[in-house]
């Protein structure tokens, strides 16, 4: 019988966990190092570096830093940030707020995002990053970010970009998106790119592993019309959901029972609301052909 | 469009039931109940999770040895893996399901992530068993499966939720009659002999928590299969129904179910 932890306790830390753990994973498997040569480098198993990277136990300072080495990972910088992510992932309860505690808060969530197994988003204003086209991507990266160089809009562009392998990766994420009308109508960057992205959509939506729902515009003002957000699911029975609002200069992170409850009841009410998976082709193609009498 | 109360500050018997498998489906109502039950019956996750096992055995049965391709399962609650129609379209890609549920979560749960192979189909009824021919004259039901070719019935852990018996048959009646020769009912619903005060006191505090239901006898249960060949072993408790391994290391008095699958002559 699977074993539970109390309700709304000291949840955190083990996200944390799980963030630290995928990171580990990323830089190992980028080097191509075993996981049974990664076990013996920290004087253990190689089942002790599976449970790390699936955030199962806590981190010792020491095993961290061996790992970092082997993985070729130098940067003084970059290394006692991950020590510190070890610590505070060791510490009980104290997370709630991770935008507070690192500047790299979206790294944090690509973190988390790869180590989900489900994904449920809501979306009122754009089409979310993770079925974005290059172009659209672009496009919205500008909106933001239009004064900076066009090699650090490329490098959000590919980051974006790369965040979607997670869709198509053995084992694919499950992706399960509520989108508003509004967002897929809004023509950003131009007519052409939205065609384009409509498009990528259509084709997107027939994964197996993808569900998309349209909220039209007919429908009036909706539960969770605070703003866009995102409830990821981790494949360990004791990891709690987590919800993820973005900010303009923070996330924030809930994985608190209570915080969690509401926002999923919202999001169940928006998939109630909204029409059918099986409905979303009949309205992709009816914007597709409005965008066609546009241009 | 109306505003929507997915009611989830009560306990809903789906989430509850998502919850004691282990899932992360339910909210704080569900939880409190759950908790307040499992109190006072113990084996009930145990129960529930030798049901679930007993629905995988079930549906490969149907599909690989009876090779029935096309199913009914009514009471889906919500996706825990594996589900029905990955079960029987690991047996044959091409198998057909039509899942009911008149929960509107459980229905946009299904909707969304039940989703079928390539090769087969799965369909949604949003209908209540209690009203068995909205089940039936559905038009997904129509366009999904070929009432001239054998159709599994599944009633699993559902049953106990109608505690009329004349109705319960009605019920029945009502789903197998307009499936073809050689269709079949799976069903289990729950039983206090294996362990009466433990499962009294569960059901009573099911029923106290506003989720009606009830235990059935061996005899009760075996009666709801009237007019059906029942197939070997006939209604044991669930873990005993062709057990596996992990069925096999069950102790009777944990399980308080029973459950069966009979043929349509």
């Amino acid at each position: 019988m699977v074993t539970r932890g109390q309700e709304g306790g000291s949840a955190g830390p083990t996200i944390l966990r799980v963030l630290l753990g995928a990171h580990l994973r990323r830089l190992r498997e980028a080097r191509g190092i075993s996981r049974e040569d990664a076990g013996w480098k920290i004087r253990s198993s190689e089942s002790k570096i599976s449970r790390m990277e699936l955030g199962r136990v806590s981190f010792k300072e020491r095993d961290i830093a061996d790992l970092l080495t082997l993985y070729g990972c130098h940067d003084e910088e970059e290394r006692s940030r991950l020590v510190a992510l070890a610590k505070e992932a060791n510490t009980p309860g104290w997370w709630h707020r991770y935008g507070d505690v690192t500047p790299n808060w979206f790294q944090a969530y690509v973190g988390l995002e790869s180590a989900a197994n489900l994904i449920r988003t809501y979306e009122v204003q754009f089409v979310p990053g993770l079925l974005q086209t290059r172009e659209y991507a672009r496009a919205v990266i500008m909106l933001g970010h239009g004064r900076a160089a066009d090699q650090e809009i490329a490098h959000r562009v590919e980051l974006r970009m790369s965040r979607q392998q997670i869709l198509t990766r053995p084992e694919p994420v499950q992706l399960w998106v509520v989108i508003d009308e509004t967002a897929l109508r809004r023509p950003v960057g131009g007519v052409e790119v939205m065609r384009g992205q409509i498009e990528a959509l259509i084709a997107t939506a027939k994964l197996p592993n993808v569900r998309l729902q349209v909220i039209p515009f007919d429908v009036g003002g909706h539960a969770a019309a605070g703003g866009s957000y995102s409830i990821l699911r981790f494949p360990d029975p004791e990891l709690p959901d987590v919800v993820y609002i973005e900010q303009l200069t923070s996330a924030v992170y809930l994985d608190k029972r209570e915080d969690v409850d509401q926002y999923t009841t919202a999001m169940e009410v928006l998939c109630v609301k909204a029409e059918p998976p099986e409905r979303t082709f009949d309205v992709l193609d009816g914007i597709l052909s409005d965008l066609h009498t546009h241009s | 469009m109306s505003s929507v109360d997915l009611k989830t500050d009560v306990p809903h018997s789906a989430r509850v039931y998502d919850y004691l498998l282990g899932g992360k489906d339910n909210f704080a109502a569900d939880r409190e109940a759950a908790a307040k039950i499992t109190a006072v019956w113990p084996n009930l996750p145990t129960s529930m999770r030798a049901n679930r096992n007993f629905m995988t055995r079930v549906a490969h049965y149907l599909a690989a040895r009876q090779g029935i391709r096309q199913f009914l399962d009514i009471g889906t609650g919500l996706p825990t893996s594996p589900n029905l129609h990955e079960v029987v379209q690991a047996v044959a890609p091409e198998s057909r399901v039509v899942y009911v549920d008149n929960d509107p979560i459980v229905l946009v749960h299904a909707r969304a992530l039940l989703t079928s192979s390539p090769e087969g189909r799965t369909t949604y009824i949003d209908a209540s068993l209690r009203d068995p021919d909205s089940i039936i004259k559905a038009p997904q039901l129509a366009q999904t499966l070929d009432l001239s070719q054998p159709v599994a019935v599944c009633l699993l852990a559902i049953m106990h939720y109608v505690v009329d018996e004349q109705e319960a048959h009605d019920i029945i009646d009502r789903l197998m009659g307009p499936m073809p020769s050689g269709s079949a009912l799976a069903l289990s619903t729950a039983t206090a002999d294996s362990n009466p005060e433990e499962v009294g006191r569960g059901i009573a505090m099911y029923n106290a928590r506003g989720i009606t239901s009830k235990v059935r006898t061996k005899a009760e249960v075996t009666a709801l299969f009237d007019g059906l060949g029942l197939v070997s072993p006939g209604v044991p408790l669930v873990h005993q129904w062709h057990p596996d391994d992990e069925a096999l290391s069950i102790e009777d008095s944990q399980v308080s179910m029973y459950g069966g699958v009979a043929i349509k002559p």
